[in-house]
């Protein structure tokens, strides 16, 4: 434990160190990722202006619920989306090799090899929102309220982690997988723009069970209104649960299989 | 030396399935249909042992499982058949007990930081490693030293050129102290001088570290110069194992002498068996030659008849 958290550490102090080689570099992504959401605002805005409620929530929940999503994206853009991308490639090009050859995790190592602090703004923004949100929704804040809040969040940004890790595996066992990382995409940003509220049927399915984008931010803003049921908390421990049942299974079976590049 | 074997391996076997596509678009749909593989061996039946302290060549053409069976042996990949053994350990568990006592060096694959200087870099590894402060300093100067490059640890890695940026794969392979040096094709691509520098410090470091090193080059100078033991792989199968001076010994079976006359022809070359060479100075003295060589098969030659004969002989 001791060890990895110093790998971490020196992984974080390295990366600073590579984006600190490029000013522009450096800096720009600031601007770029803040850039873009304040478009993705703009967008949210236009499209929730003129409706009052979207599946059973009003507007101050629907701004809860924009800054709940933007703040777990922007936690995974800084976190690991950028390290986590990269399997693939790493798949492809044989360069794996190197990450299982040193007696750390492979996967610890990739996740965080690429973190973003451009996308830190992000981060802030999001808080921001949410601060707006709670406010327009005229929530009363308590320290176990903002503590239940914090978990579902962490719990939330650990499945979109362990979603983002299962599309990539697929790279073990298929030649391309481009177009699993379209489906994910699109997943996000339909999830993005609707709560998991409005969905029922096989949607529901689809989206608290099987590909669960539809539960990410969902279930932390209800906590925070206090539409948490027992059902919900259940359903999303077991999600959780789940998927990370899968991604363990998944990864682990990839790297047996995995057969390197020719070189 | 230390005796104790460290590498054992088995019959060991590694088979791919690869698709094969039927020419053209038909043979495209026939393929989402009805899938045709075929099994291509990459590694066939290879035994292997390799004792603490040695240093052994292996070489084949392209193609003949050298790669392969070093990905087994650093447990990247899973052998399909056979039995293996690195260290004590089945390598593809991949523990980290196992892979603290090794280290493997690509030629093609970079593990720097490429935008980052070497210190940066193994400030990285020392963490991967565990490795206390003192020893990491220690370890650091000693292979700055030993391979001059005290001047260049603070430098970016993208403006070394390839000969030092090898030097510092080296360096980031050895900081740990491995038992055992896995090299693929280390010297690929570096000029002659640089070559000779990289012979000249894994000399140093198998004899004065005692560092098992297990070699893969298409350079038979880097296998004549360094290792005394030679494994020969083709088409995935091991056709020799033994003495690299008896392995060259045994197909360098020619001498070709060269004599230069004042008068035509001025110059003669003739190749001749080992066996003949007295024979032949002797009729060629009579003709007084200005000046005389005698030169040892070409190493091309000598490592096409190895893996030729060699690959018959095991038919």
């Amino acid at each position: 434990m001791r060890k990895n958290i110093n790998v971490i550490k020196e992984l974080v102090r390295l990366r600073f160190q590579h984006l600190m080689m490029f000013r522009i570099g450096f800096f720009g992504p600031f601007f770029v990722d803040g850039s873009l959401f304040v478009v993705q605002l703009m967008v949210f805005s236009a499209v929730y202006a003129n409706v009052e409620r979207i599946g059973g929530w009003e507007h101050g929940q629907m701004i809860l619920y924009i800054g709940t999503f933007s703040l777990i994206n922007a936690i995974n853009m800084v976190v690991y989306f950028f390290g986590v991308n990269s399997i693939p490639a790493k798949i492809k090009s044989g360069e794996m090799d190197l990450y299982l050859t040193k007696p750390v995790s492979p996967l610890l190592r990739l996740s965080l090899e690429h973190i973003n602090p451009g996308s830190l703004p992000l981060i802030l923004m999001s808080l921001v929102i949410i601060v707006y949100g709670a406010w327009e929704a005229e929530l009363r804040i308590e320290t176990g309220i903002v503590l239940s809040y914090l978990f579902w969040v962490v719990l939330m940004c650990i499945l979109y982690y362990e979603m983002e890790i299962i599309f990539r595996s697929i790279s073990f066992f298929l030649i391309s997988t481009a177009k699993m990382e379209q489906l994910e995409s699109a997943c996000l940003e339909l999830c993005m723009q609707l709560p998991g509220t409005v969905f029922y049927g096989v949607y529901k399915v689809v989206f608290y069970c099987i590909l669960p984008y539809g539960i990410m931010a969902t279930v932390p803003v209800k906590s925070l209104v206090g539409e948490c049921t027992p059902a919900t908390v259940l359903h999303a421990l077991a999600v959780v649960g789940i998927f990370t049942g899968i991604t363990c299974v998944l990864w682990r079976g990839g790297i047996r299989c995995y057969n390197s590049a020719s070189s | 030396m230390n005796t104790q074997k460290i590498i054992e391996t088995k019959d060991l076997t590694k088979t791919y399935r690869r698709f094969q596509k039927k020419e053209g678009l038909r043979g495209s749909i026939q393929g989402l249909i009805k899938r045709e593989y075929e099994e291509k061996t990459a590694v066939n039946s290879v035994s292997l042992t390799v004792s603490e302290g040695e240093f052994v060549g292996l070489i084949g053409p392209n193609g003949a499982g050298k790669t392969t069976l070093i990905k087994m042996l650093t447990g990247i990949i899973a052998p399909t058949g056979g039995s293996i053994d690195v260290l004590g350990y089945y390598p593809n568990d991949l523990k980290n007990a196992f892979k603290k006592q090794y280290a493997v060096v690509m030629g093609q694959k970079s593990q720097l930081f490429m935008e980052l200087t070497v210190n940066d870099t193994l400030r990285l590894f020392k963490e991967i490693y565990e490795i206390p402060e003192a020893d990491y300093r220690d370890s650091r100067e000693y292979f700055a030293e030993l391979f001059g490059v005290k001047d260049l640890m603070n430098v970016q890695v993208r403006t070394l050129s390839l000969g030092e940026r090898m030097k510092m794969e080296l360096i980031v392979a050895l900081l740990h102290s491995p038992r055992v040096l896995f090299l693929d094709e280390p010297t690929i691509g570096l000029d002659a001088v640089a070559s000779k520098q990289i012979r000249k410090f894994l000399k140093e470091i198998n004899h004065d570290r005692g560092t098992t090193i297990l070699l893969t080059s298409h350079y038979m100078e880097d296998i004549r110069t360094l290792c005394d033991r030679t494994v020969v792989i083709n088409h995935g199968s091991k056709i020799y194992d033994g003495g690299t001076e008896e392995l060259f010994g045994r197909y360098q079976r020619n001498k070709r002498i060269t004599a230069v006359f004042d008068r035509p022809p001025y110059r003669r070359e003739v190749e001749v068996p080992k066996e003949q060479v007295n024979d032949a100075l002797h009729e060629l003295m009579q003709y007084e030659p200005k000046d005389i060589t005698i030169a040892e098969d070409e190493i091309g030659v000598v490592v096409e008849r190895i893996y030729r004969e060699g690959e018959q002989q095991n038919a």
